[in-house]
């Protein structure tokens, strides 16, 4: 039975890797429950933002947290043509996934083209910042990526629920054609939605490089436990992917700190398989 | 006010409208009546958008609607009430009736508007934050004309609104499409239930495999025996 | 002369065969190895998930469970190799029965939920392997197991057992493809719901399709453990396989047997020009942009777009000049009851049905029998229950309570491919073909799964006759895409009555209909009654209920409100309040 204080490290560590499959999923939720995409370039995407933090702030020299001046909007652009792409051939989910999956190994190829396959570690000032509190150590990186999980998320749900142009975004993804019917540009609304889905993953880019070692590899090994998240949290739910996300990464956490580390895969897919059968069954 | 002249819409291959023409005046109450199947669904979502023409004239007050995308169509004082009802079901009542008011020029009086719907249908006043999928059928219903009703329209499209409700429910709907129409807004109404959609309107026209049939006064048509046997079921009359 | 396909098959396997004996560099037969492997693995998945639509990202679980059988039974308990191979095609089998019984009975699970679920399974099955002594962390390696030389060199059996088993593979698959059992997946794959209404047991096709592709994936597995030697958690149950595999099967077209082994061979050859090019990156980035292009602008893959669709022949015996019954099928004849004094007892009794949609009762307890050879009518206004009670006896729904006893059984909770083949078959109210399959097709299904259970040959017959009779003889080649409204009635009246069904449930198939086409129809349903068929008939247009009915039931709120002759029924006040809404003028 490990210690208190080592237990409690790693229940405050699975919070922050869950805030970071919350920031993940949150991108992801979006384009699948509001637009009908499954977006698997998302990861590669925010692989592509990670590689340019480190490229504009470890090679370039740039604050980390700049580096979201340029990110944010050039995402946003590939988000918008990207939707602009899939919808111009109304293609179904599961064909946004496969078409999705080519971009991925695509832009996969890009980084690996760009910054080889050897792994990367963006040293900046915040890297090795850490505050104490009380026994436990909190690292600024993982910090920063909890606060964004939450604002993005909570900033997210709230224009969702309380702007005219956020029920516009609901209705259009439930019924666009009657949403149309009553004024809602359907259509430029989800651009903007797609767009803002890219950027989400420009924000979590950031998050990556700063708390973790990067190789184009590593873009599939978040697939799995991000889309637990998602499809745990609820499809087009904003808040329910860092909820789930950091459930998720909290089990995950602690299995690692009773068992050994390679079992923590087990709990995201066997509550991923859970969550799939009694859904099916609900329906 | 809506002139449809010689439209033509059609799914993939197959037409689903041939030249169809029909006329709506201010104020007035228009009835299409016919077979289930016969194009009404799809001329009534020609006029509100959400079908494309291939062909014709389709002018609101001498706007061409044809050249509007979709969402441009309400400006004109179009608003649809379509099969089904198609409500926004996940969201609240209170929000499909706001989604109702979205366009611009209706905005600005979106608490009086809901005001005036809700003192049409009070019933919905208390139910203003349930989840509109929760709802009953006939209350459903309600918020599918009040939410039309918020975009303030010249021009109500109402698509079978008495499919599945009750009958007593169905008598209250009629009464208060009069009402509505009463009020100064024209009413295009598409209805299976020949008998009470011939008694409001005061005029109608028959559609019939994409074709307008017979056009004219209710009574006129109901004198037609061909009329009466095929939508009313009178036999041998 | 033409040649068959699997002759074919075997010629050029053969062949291949003797490649070893040329004695070329043993770098050809690794590459033509791994060409085999990706064919197989491509070819299997598409069994399950190109021919009935449930695509499988979890190919790399059934494949890496074969693998570590292989691995486990060589390496800890000596087994020879090549007896290792049918365990892990075994295991893997076995692996795929359990989780399709399990998601196969969730009707919702489809399509990307299906894909992720099996993914989930991959990933599962990966930690449990990695964290037991099956595998224990830092891989295992075969290089002490022995492989018998079934050829000159190494690299030539392993060559030889790839050859073989692509050929097996390829074999297989086109025989599902032609099988009964290809038919009812391609049905499922369009609509898995009227499938099993016209009598495919959905639920067993599933399983058996998903057991074998997922045991050729377990074999495959099994052989490269051996040829990579070292095997490794991490490798083997990667994301790449599977998605590598939905991509060759989606290039080459997944509607086809042949699609995924195009796909395949296309795909290793690009793959291998770039790295043997030294440009190994732009080789995955040239795989990641035809995946884009072939979704966006070919969907239905090469062979989809290439290859025309199967053309059965026109039978001589039936004549295209057939319209009237002249020429009554035998079992139809035989059924021809009519007048005997047996035609009075009931052949469907309904007794206290009840079924609920989210707390309304669509059906509160019907008690109803319908007597053998006549023609009941079912009316009532809308949301009354009649077409909830059509989907009740024809098994769309299962009932909350109450019996459905046809011809004195109790078919209530049995599935609907049962009532299909018990005698029961429906039309439906906005007509629902099979979207893929030709309108001959369409008819033959249910001649083949339902009562009839014709076999292939008899089937198309069957359905010649049957669209000589709709008068839709014409169209046989064409698609349900390219039918009017009114011939799409008629299709659905040709297919349920391809099955020679003793119980025929008409759901609204007048409405939409012009007056002229009305009058058509009901001749055409007079006639199929003359036939001995029992019908019931819902419907709105009441000119045709008049003139076509014995027996009138009214329904309202799903009950029985009044039963008789038409005219008297409908003459009564309470009816035309419920029916017309008001007492008309």
């Amino acid at each position: 039975m490990p210690s208190l204080t080592l237990l409690g490290q790693s229940v405050l560590g699975g919070i922050f890797v869950g805030s970071l499959y919350g920031l993940l999923g949150l991108g992801l939720s979006l384009s699948w429950g509001m637009l009908r995409q499954i977006n698997l370039a998302h990861f590669a995407l925010a692989f592509l933002g990670a590689y340019l933090t480190y490229q504009l702030a470890g090679v370039g020299g740039m604050n980390p947290l700049l580096t979201l001046v340029v990110i944010v909007p050039a995402f946003f652009v590939f988000g918008v043509c990207l939707h602009a792409l899939l919808s111009r051939f109304a293609i179904s989910p599961f064909n946004s996934l496969l078409v999705t999956f080519g971009l991925t190994v695509m832009i996969e190829s890009l980084i690996q083209s760009l910054w080889t396959a050897d792994y990367r570690r963006l040293d900046s000032a915040y890297s090795l910042m850490k505050f104490k509190v009380g026994s436990l150590y909190v690292p600024f990186p993982e910090l920063l990526t909890l606060l964004l999980a939450i604002l993005l998320s909570g900033a997210t749900w709230a224009v969702l629920r309380y702007t005219d142009l956020g029920k516009a975004m609901r209705a259009a993804a439930e019924d666009g054609p009657i949403a149309a019917a009553f004024g809602v540009n359907e259509r430029r609304l989800a651009l903007l939605l797609s767009g803002f889905s890219a950027a989400l993953a420009g924000v979590a880019g950031l998050c990556l490089a700063l708390s973790y070692t990067l190789a184009p590899s590593q873009i599939y090994a978040w697939i799995g436990v991000v889309f637990a998240a998602v499809m745990i949290g609820g499809l087009g739910n904003p808040l329910g992917p860092l909820v789930a996300g950091v459930v998720i990464g909290v089990s995950e956490a602690v299995t690692m700190a009773l068992t050994a580390p390679a079992w923590a895969p087990l709990v995201s897919f066997s509550l991923l398989i859970l969550v799939l059968l009694t859904r099916a069954r609900s329906i | 006010m809506l002139d449809v002249g010689a439209i033509r819409v059609a799914y993939g291959a197959a037409t689903a409208l041939w030249d169809v023409s029909i006329q709506v005046e201010a104020g007035e109450l228009v009835s299409i009546v016919g077979p289930n199947g016969a194009g009404k669904t799809t001329l009534i979502n020609a006029i509100a958008g959400l079908n494309r023409i291939a062909s014709g004239r389709l002018d609101m007050d001498g706007v061409d609607l044809s050249r509007l995308p979709p969402h441009r169509f309400c400006d004109q004082g179009i608003a649809i009430v379509p099969e089904g009802r198609r409500l926004f079901t996940t969201m609240t009542v209170r929000e499909n009736l706001e989604l109702g008011g979205y366009r611009g020029a209706a905005r600005a009086g979106r608490q009086a508007a809901l005001d005036r719907v809700l003192a049409i249908f009070p019933i919905l006043a208390g139910r203003l934050d349930a989840v509109a999928g929760t709802l009953s059928g006939g209350q459903q219903q309600m918020v599918a004309i009040g939410r039309a009703l918020m975009a303030e329209p010249r021009l109500l499209l109402l698509d079978e609104p008495s499919l599945g409700l009750a009958p007593s429910i169905v008598l209250d709907m009629f009464a208060v499409i009069k009402r509505i129409n009463q009020a100064g807004v024209a009413v295009l109404l598409v209805e299976q239930n020949v008998a009470m959609a011939l008694e409001v309107a005061g005029r109608a026209y028959v559609l019939e495999e994409g074709r307008i049939a017979a056009e004219g006064a209710p009574q006129d048509l109901l004198a037609q025996p061909h009329i009466r046997r095929a939508y009313l079921g009178e036999h041998g009359a | 002369m033409r040649l068959p396909a699997p002759v074919w098959i075997l010629g050029a396997g053969l062949l291949l065969a003797t490649l070893p004996l040329l004695g070329l560099p043993a770098f050809y037969e690794s590459f033509l190895y791994l060409v085999f492997y990706w064919v197989v693995l491509a070819t299997s998945w598409n069994i399950l998930s190109g021919y009935s639509g449930y695509f499988s990202f979890g190919h790399g679980a059934f494949f890496g469970a074969g693998m570590y059988t292989t691995v486990t039974l060589t390496a800890s308990y000596d087994l020879p190799f090549l007896w290792s191979l049918p365990a892990a095609a075994l295991v893997a089998a076995l692996l795929g029965v359990g989780i399709g019984g399990v998601v196969f009975r969730l009707q919702r699970l489809r399509g990307e939920l299906f894909a992720l679920l099996t993914l989930a399974v991959t990933f599962v099955l990966a930690t449990l392997i990695l964290n037991t002594p099956i595998d224990g962390g830092p891989g295992v390696s075969l290089a002490a197991v022995p492989v018998p030389m079934l050829f000159t060199s190494l690299s030539s059996t392993f060559y030889i057992l790839a050859l073989a088993l692509a050929v097996a593979t390829l074999l297989i698959a086109r025989g599902i493809y032609h099988a009964k059992l290809g038919t009812g997946l391609f049905a499922i794959d369009d609509d898995e719901d009227v499938a099993e209404v016209m009598g495919v047991p959905t639920f067993r096709y599933k399983l058996l399709a998903f057991a074998v592709s997922c045991g050729l994936a377990g074999i495959a597995g099994g052989i490269h453990a051996m040829f990579v030697s070292y095997v490794t958690v991490g490798e083997t149950f990667s994301i790449m396989v599977p998605l590598t595999v939905v991509l060759m099967s989606v290039l080459g077209g997944s509607r086809h047997w042949l699609g995924p082994a195009v796909g395949a061979t296309v795909i290793t050859c690009l793959l291998y020009g770039f790295t043997a090019g030294n440009y190994p990156v732009a080789g995955r980035a040239a795989v990641g942009l035809i995946l884009v292009v072939v979704i966006l602008f070919l969907p239905s893959g090469v062979l989809g777009r290439l290859v025309p669709r199967r053309r059965p022949a026109r039978p001589t015996t039936a004549s295209p000049t057939t319209t009237a019954p002249a020429m009554v099928p035998p079992a139809v004849a035989a059924a021809e009851a009519r007048g005997l004094p047996a035609a009075q007892e009931p052949l469907l009794e309904l007794r206290s049905l009840s079924k609920a949609f989210k707390g309304v009762q669509a059906v509160a307890g019907i008690d109803l029998d319908v007597r053998r050879g006549e023609i009941l009518g079912l009316v009532g206004p809308n949301g009354s229950g009649k077409s909830t009670t059509i989907n009740l006896v024809s098994g769309h729904y299962h009932a909350d309570g109450g019996q459905i006893r046809f011809e004195g059984r109790n078919l209530a909770g049995q599935p609907a491919h049962r009532m299909a083949r018990a005698g029961i078959a429906r039309t439906y109210q906005i007509p629902r073909p099979f979207a893929h399959l030709s309108v001959l097709q369409n008819v033959a299904l249910p001649a083949r799964f339902g009562r009839a259970g014709l076999d292939r040959a008899a089937a198309f017959d069957e359905a010649w006759y049957w669209l000589e009779f709709t008068g839709l003889a014409g169209k046989a080649e064409a698609l349900p895409a390219d039918l009017n409204l009114h011939q799409r009635k008629f299709l659905e009246l040709a297919r349920a009555l391809a099955s020679k069904p003793s119980l025929l449930l008409l759901d609204e198939v007048l409405s939409g209909l012009t007056p002229g086409e009305i009058d058509h129809a009901i001749r055409t349903i007079r006639q199929i009654r003359d036939l001995g068929a029992t019908i019931v008939f819902v419907e709105h247009v009441m000119r045709a209920v008049m003139e076509l009915t014995d027996r009138i039931v009214v329904l309202n709120y799903g009950r029985v409100i009044a039963e008789g002759r038409p005219d008297e029924v409908m003459g009564r006040d309470d009816v035309v309040t419920a029916y017309l809404g008001k007492a008309h003028a």
